[in-house]
């Protein structure tokens, strides 16, 4: 298929219908409406639903409806309406619903502003909603990068019933890059011998729900959905890796900061400076391994977010006292400039040697 | 590129790269002329916008019409109403970038009849590698419902057609086939094709024998130099 020039939004979209997913069901929000309206106009050209429901709350009820059945769902807000989602999403998790959700974020707290930010790392990466879960997220750095994940996320949804999250910020929604879209061929998935399509006398009633009255009952099922977690935790894991052979302080970014402190990192090695990146794709799992390869070699890490500091506590988590781990940052919709995070890497390092 | 109009009207498809030729455009026009403006009425995009390079403008001395700067980031679709002043100014070349497709085409109808006796040019930008409009049908389509909303006839084309940084010549030679289709087909002619400045060593020759404007990209991502 040859390459086409897209917009952020628009690859999320089409990347989903051509990972089969049919259903929709959204509430406009800056700065991933495109992803709406493109939804809106593809999805009954294949002879799928669009909806557009009343609020963000309605729409995450949709798709646990619709997953429910079996079917290939999806969703997708920015970061306010991603807080609204929340309690839908708790619901999924605890029923062991698969279902993709996108969030391309922006400044907050609050309504914040429209323009890109990475502040919602905390919430995507500890559940998010009420109760004992995680959800796999991943957060792409590119749109060719994103056309090749969404399949992927589909996938992991319905091999481990549960939902998952796309987490991108507006630079990445907003932005146009050529994307080509392969044919993947999809994974053998297990069954869904859960959906509740109707029983034809070949067994009991089929229910879907995340409510258990019986104590012992509640805390088994958390139990294994606890297993569930440690399996995709030892299946999932995925990130990147950037001129880490030699060197002496490493910078950990992911999204579209990773690919303004890849633009630093070049500063840098043209100074003389050995520095390299570890570039998350997954946010949950966290990657611990390039982490435990690398930091009694290293001099440093710097992680790099557009948020007040939030996977730096990840970073050191992985890092574990090691090594000394810092933090630069920029926020509120403000993006930090390759020369910026260059000047940290001349500072973190001691200085360009003459 | 030199237009026939005193009112230039940039149309397109979602993404054709309509801000990206108005901001060169403007450049261009204020070598030779005093008065310049450039109304940014891009009520969909929340980044990306004209409205993001006022500072060239004011240092190259050009008239940028858009939401207050108070107001530019706000999620509201803002037509700014110094417009007016500079339609019915005749010593000003006034271009118009709208945002993308009929949704924002909507936001010229307004005006139209303020313009309709300024006989506009009314420029409909093609990228034939963005999705629906890389056939001439699906471009045509295009450019009907613009000019339903924009309450507006199309009067000729760019041929923009790029694949971002990984653009080839024969990318560009593709476009312009179905840039000719659209010409032929509706009659009316191809302005010139437009270039990324980077391609003129790739697409000298074809230049020397169309009509080609090389533009300079002004909407960058974050990353870029």
């Amino acid at each position: 298929m040859a390459k086409l020039l897209m917009k952020g939004n628009e690859v999320i979209a089409e990347a989903a219908v051509k990972a089969g997913c049919r259903y929709f069901f959204g509430y406009p929000i800056t700065p991933q409406n495109e992803l709406v309206t493109y939804m809106a106009k593809r999805l009954p050209e294949v002879g799928g639903v669009f909806l557009q429901a009343e609020s963000e709350i309605a729409a995450i009820n949709m798709v646990y409806g619709a997953a429910g059945t079996g079917a290939r769902v999806m969703t997708s807000t920015s970061s306010p309406g991603y807080s609204l989602k929340q309690e839908g999403i708790s619901y999924l998790s605890g029923a062991e619903l698969p279902a993709v959700i996108c969030n391309i974020s922006r400044g907050g707290p609050g309504l914040g502003n429209i323009q890109p930010a990475q502040s919602d790392y905390f919430q995507a990466t500890r559940g998010g909603g009420h109760g004992d879960y995680y959800l796999p997220v991943f957060a792409p750095a590119s749109l060719q990068e994103v056309a090749d994940l969404m399949g992927d996320a589909f996938d992991v949804a319905d091999k481990y019933r549960t939902p998952v999250l796309i987490l991108a910020d507006g630079v990445l929604g907003q932005m146009m890059e050529p994307v080509e879209f392969s044919d993947k061929v999809v994974e053998e998935l297990p069954k869904k011998d859960w959906a509740t399509t109707g029983t034809r006398g070949d067994g009991g009633p089929k229910i879907i729900t995340s409510l258990d009255l019986d104590i012992g009952g509640l805390e088994a099922h958390n139990s294994r959905l606890k297993d569930k977690f440690e399996n995709i935790t030892k299946n999932e894991i995925r990130y990147e890796e950037y001129e880490i052979e030699d060197a002496e302080y490493i910078l950990v970014a992911y999204g579209s900061v990773a690919r303004i402190a890849m633009s630093a990192i070049k500063l840098a090695r043209k100074a003389g400076i050995k520095v390299g990146l570890i570039r998350p794709i997954t946010l949950w799992p966290y990657p611990q391994e390039p982490f435990i390869k690398t930091r009694d070699k290293v001099k440093g890490y710097m992680s790099v977010e557009m948020s007040a500091g939030q996977m730096v506590e990840d970073v050191r988590l992985a890092v574990n006292g090691h090594a000394p781990v810092s933090f630069y940052g920029r926020n509120g919709g403000v993006i930090p400039t390759h020369e910026e995070i260059y000047e940290k890497i001349v500072q973190l390092s001691g200085g360009v040697k003459a | 590129m030199m237009p026939r109009s005193r009112l230039i009207i940039f149309t397109g498809h979602f993404g054709s790269g309509k801000t990206e030729i108005s901001i060169n455009l403007a450049l261009q026009l204020r070598k030779s002329f005093e008065r310049v403006a450039i109304s940014d009425l891009d009520v969909i995009n929340p980044y990306f916008r004209t409205r993001d390079v006022a500072d060239l403008f004011n240092k190259e001395d050009i008239k940028l019409i858009a939401p207050s700067e108070r107001l530019s980031n706000a999620d509201l679709p803002i037509v700014s109403s110094d417009i007016y002043r500079y339609i019915s100014d005749d010593s000003y070349k006034l271009i118009i970038d709208a945002g993308g497709d009929k949704d924002g085409a909507i936001s010229l109808g307004q005006f139209y009849n303020y313009w309709k006796g300024l006989n506009p040019e009314v420029v409909f930008v093609l990228n034939a590698n963005r999705p629906n409009v890389s056939t001439v049908e699906g471009a045509i389509k295009s450019i009907e419902s613009i000019e339903q909303a924009s309450r507006l006839k199309v009067t000729s084309l760019i041929n923009n057609t790029n694949l971002g940084s990984e653009t080839t010549s024969d990318d560009i030679i593709d476009g312009y086939k179905i840039s000719k289709g659209i010409s032929e087909k509706l009659n009316i002619p191809i302005i010139n094709t437009t270039i990324n400045k980077d391609l003129i060593n790739e697409t000298r020759d074809w230049a020397s024998i169309n009509d080609v404007l090389y533009i300079e990209r002004y909407m960058k991502s974050p990353w870029e130099a």
